[in-house]
């Protein structure tokens, strides 16, 4: 996994060799560790559930909920794409969900998820409750 | 017992086990980066997406997924908070359908 531009996300796998290729997302919030763990977990809900999962986390502009339809709007394929974008020092998070993952994932799937993630990142475990979130998503999406 | 010897028992015993705590307090934590709630926390933002080569096995065409990630790709500096903008692949961007997002909204 490769540090995302803030216009625009990054793919790729994490290995030592794009870890060290892109020391800036060492930089991120997240440890090497962490950065592993999340890759693995949006790989699993990606292939489980065939939708998109990103994550963004920083800064999220005034209107915020228009700011992550934004982002969300940059992905590759918006209708299939889950985006949780999440704003530390705001103390607030957006998931956005497209127009074909929202019939998947009913908003009130999102809500509880986001209720987790927001359990965890209220105890200042910011790896933590990103991966309960994408876990419960890709759960209640369920397979295809 | 000398005067050097009850000076290094009561006072340089003590002293060293006061350094050898406060060593492994402050050194032992890697630049004290940790998230909490309510404290201002520095760090670049980020933006992650699955492997390339998954999100192309999960169905869509790999071109979509290189043309999104890498449509921008030569601006690598990153802007400081600002949303991707007025300049470059925006117009394209702007016929994703907006009305449909669903989802949630929380704080803590």
């Amino acid at each position: 996994m490769t540090a995302g531009e803030l216009d625009r996300p990054a793919t790729g796998q994490v290995s030592h060799g794009s870890v060290t290729g892109h020391p800036e997302v060492l930089d991120g919030p997240f440890t090497t560790r962490q950065l592993l763990r999340l890759d693995e977990a949006l790989r699993l809900a990606d292939r489980s559930t065939s939708l998109t999962f990103s994550v963004y986390v920083g800064e999220l502009d005034e209107p915020v909920r228009a700011h992550a339809e934004k982002l969300h709007a940059q992905l590759a394929d918006p209708d299939r794409s889950v985006l949780l974008a999440v704003s530390p020092n705001q103390r607030l998070m957006e998931i956005v969900t497209g127009a074909e993952a929202r019939k998947r994932l009913p908003d009130r799937d999102a809500k509880l998820a986001a209720l987790s993630m927001a359990a965890a990142f209220g105890g200042g475990d910011l790896a933590g409750g990103i991966l309960t979130g994408i876990a419960q998503l890709a759960n209640h999406a369920g397979r295809r | 017992m000398s005067v050097l010897e009850t000076v290094l028992i009561f006072v340089g015993a003590p002293a060293a086990v006061i350094a050898v705590v406060a060593g492994l307090v402050y050194g032992g934590s890697r630049r004290g980066r940790r998230y909490r709630p309510g404290r201002p926390f520095e760090f670049m933002p980020v933006w992650f997406l699955s492997s390339q080569a998954q999100a192309s096995g999960a169905g869509h065409s790999a071109g979509d997924d290189r043309r999104a990630v890498t449509g921008t790709a030569e601006r690598a500096a990153l802007p400081a908070r600002t949303p991707a903008g007025e300049d470059g692949p925006e117009p394209a961007v702007a016929a994703a359908p907006h009305g449909a997002t669903g989802g949630a909204s929380d704080r803590w």
